[in-house]
């Protein structure tokens, strides 16, 4: 009876919208989405669509909502207003989609009284498509008889991708899959991560707050902050946008060839701008520079326009720490 | 489905397989006293048609006998209890506690089956276990049955049909209790507690009138309660069908004795009569099927209601 459990009405439901998540459809999609804990907004007003195939890192401190928009994308959640489309279909009316979905919630949730092959054979029960020969190339260095419990947080991650992997998903979700993980550990995971993706071409999406992480793997960013999209876009086409710019402290006009200050910074007599981009920007007293991706991401973060510090002979000098 | 039921409730399978053969064991080692008591006694001469005479003083010796196992067998109706409390109330506490739902739920299985899927699963071997343990029970209690009957709470409470149905509304109420506290402890707690208090209420309020009590007026110095009935009130009421208090009772008897009269007989002198109101022990079955009804049906409401939330509003 396990392997038809998909079968059932809800996987045939007629209502299920758009063209069954086939082509088309963006992988994730969301307008006006918004999740309101007890008191607080989890999430708000965040509206994005992702394009296929993208491995897109989901940025923002902790809190931002990054954990809050992937439950919502797997039906864990209901949103409070707006909608979240999963492959084009509703996650919460039309369950059936999340056969093509791979999650690996935060801190890889497994039973942990399951053995590892316990566990693969939980995946080949509950759903539709496993294949467990990724999961099975684990095996020799896991144990198939080890307790998931006494597995290393880096092997835990690593048998929770396997079978997330295993569906075969066109999505695959990641919370926070570095947190947690020693480098050696992430790099193994990554590894596996890669290649999987390589034979399925799914979209990954991989919510994180070390940018760094995302830094490594990631052609798309969201960043997500004080509970909304701040920013969205291909990373190359972002890092081409926007440039910084030095130069001596000086009343601000406007620049030629700056559509928009995202960030000024002075510092003594120096004066940083971050600003995005419609054209060159020719004026000699500036230098023009490339941005970092951390160094673009933290100016989203962080609030709009920094107050100008004090003075700095006004400032004690100290060490940090 | 059903290897995910096993391989996550199988402990829980195989304590109540031990409970069940504990049962049966400690059945077998007690019944063979009170049986061979039984015959040495004769007491099926006993039996309410053809009371012999001294049977009063045989069916008490032997009642008084039992009377620590019977009491023991009596608290077996905390057994249907212990469906809810550890398998009811961890099937998705557990799950929520320690965040395994984000990887049950996130399968090609929906939340809605795999629910349902468990819950069910889980209720049939329930009911299975309930029911042997119940005819384990029947069984034991038959000596006990017959001279006492069934009716009163002592025998029908574990007995028959209904110790199924509540193990299935008590898994049922853990179930949906786990769901809204999402805590083991908690819901193993609220369980106990609803259970209870709904088996309170059907007992003191609802089983005495699933069918209109009968009537039976004796004299009022008559003492024999009618073996196999459900005594409901036995009330002293005078000539004119007025109730008479305790108080007045001790008083006409304290005024009979002072008069050097039995009491008794005063009392038969002034009218008045004893209006024993009960349930026969013929309606057993009946009020089995009805309250078992009551369960089941409140257990299949219960259920409903958590698939409900469990989709509505997950986490």
């Amino acid at each position: 009876m396990s392997r038809r459990l998909d079968g059932g009405e809800e996987a045939q439901a007629p209502a299920s919208p758009g063209p069954g998540g086939k082509s088309g459809a963006s992988p994730l999609e969301a307008r006006g989405l918004g999740k309101r804990f007890r008191r607080e907004w989890g999430l708000r007003d965040c509206t994005l669509e992702l394009p296929r195939g993208a491995i897109v890192g989901l940025a923002g401190a902790n809190a931002a909502g990054k954990s809050t928009l992937l439950a919502l994308a797997t039906g864990l959640l209901t949103p409070t207003e707006g909608t979240i489309s999963v492959l084009g279909r509703d996650p919460l009316r039309d369950p059936a989609v999340l056969a093509e979905v791979g999650f690996v919630a935060q801190g890889a949730p497994l039973y942990r009284s399951f053995t590892v092959a316990d566990s693969i054979e939980f995946a080949r029960r509950t759903n539709t498509r496993s294949d467990s020969s990724i999961a099975a190339e684990l095996l020799p260095s896991l144990g198939s008889r080890t307790k998931v419990g006494d597995l290393s947080a880096g092997d835990r991650a690593r048998l929770a991708l396997a079978l997330a992997l295993g569906k075969r998903p066109q999505l695959l979700l990641l919370d926070e899959p570095f947190a947690g993980l020693d480098p050696l550990a992430g790099r193994e995971f990554l590894q596996l991560l890669m290649d999987g993706v390589a034979e399925t071409s799914a979209t990954v999406v991989i919510a994180s707050h070390v940018i760094a992480d995302i830094e490594r793997v990631c052609d798309h960013i969201v960043l997500l902050a004080g509970g909304g999209v701040r920013l969205q876009g291909n990373v190359e086409a972002l890092l081409d946008s926007h440039r910084l710019l030095m130069g001596p402290r000086r009343p601000l006009g406007s620049i030629r060839g700056v559509r928009e200050i995202v960030r000024e910074r002075h510092s003594g007599r120096q004066l940083t701008l971050l600003v995005t981009t419609d054209g060159p920007i020719v004026d000699p007293s500036w230098r023009v520079d490339h941005v970092a991706l951390e160094e673009l991401l933290l100016a989203y973060m962080a609030p709009e326009r920094l107050p100008t510090p004090q003075p700095p002979e006004r400032v004690p000098l100290r060490w940090h720490g | 489905m059903a290897w995910v039921t096993w391989r996550q409730h199988r402990s829980q399978l195989v304590a109540g397989l031990g409970l069940l053969v504990a049962l049966a064991a400690a059945a077998l080692g007690t019944d063979l006293p009170i049986r061979a008591a039984y015959h040495r006694d004769a007491l099926s001469g006993c039996l309410p048609p053809s009371a012999r005479s001294g049977c009063d003083i045989i069916v008490k010796h032997f009642q008084g006998e039992f009377a620590s196992w019977a009491a023991a067998v009596r608290g077996l109706a905390v057994l249907p209890a212990l469906a809810g409390l550890f398998v009811g109330a961890p099937l998705l506490a557990r799950e929520l506690e320690h965040g395994t739902h984000r990887f049950a739920w996130t399968q090609s299985v929906t939340r809605r089956r795999w629910l349902l899927s468990k819950t069910s699963l889980l209720a049939a071997a329930t009911v299975a276990a309930a029911s042997l343990a119940s005819a384990i029970v029947m069984w034991w209690r038959s000596p006990f049955d017959t001279l006492e009957g069934r009716m009163g709470p002592s025998g029908f409470d574990i007995e028959g049909l209904v110790v199924p149905a509540y193990a299935f509304y008590a898994l049922a109420l853990g179930v949906l209790a786990g769901l809204l506290l999402r805590r083991t402890v908690a819901a193993m707690t609220l369980t106990l507690v609803v259970f209870a208090a709904t088996r309170l209420v059907v007992l003191e309020f609802l089983r005495p009138r699933f069918l209109a009590p009968l009537h039976r007026t004796v004299l009022a110095s008559d003492g024999g309660r009618q073996a196999g009935d459900w005594v409901l009130s036995d009330t002293l009421v005078d000539a004119g069908g007025r109730r008479i208090t305790t108080g007045h009772e001790d008083l006409a008897v304290l005024h009979a004795q002072h008069a050097g009269i039995d009491p008794h007989t005063y009392l038969i002198t002034l009218g008045w009569k004893r209006v024993i109101s009960y349930q026969p022990g013929g309606r057993f079955w009946t009020f089995q099927l009805i309250e078992a009804g009551i369960f089941v049906t409140l257990a299949v409401a219960v259920i409903a209601v958590t698939l409900w939330c469990v989709r509505r509003n997950p986490t």
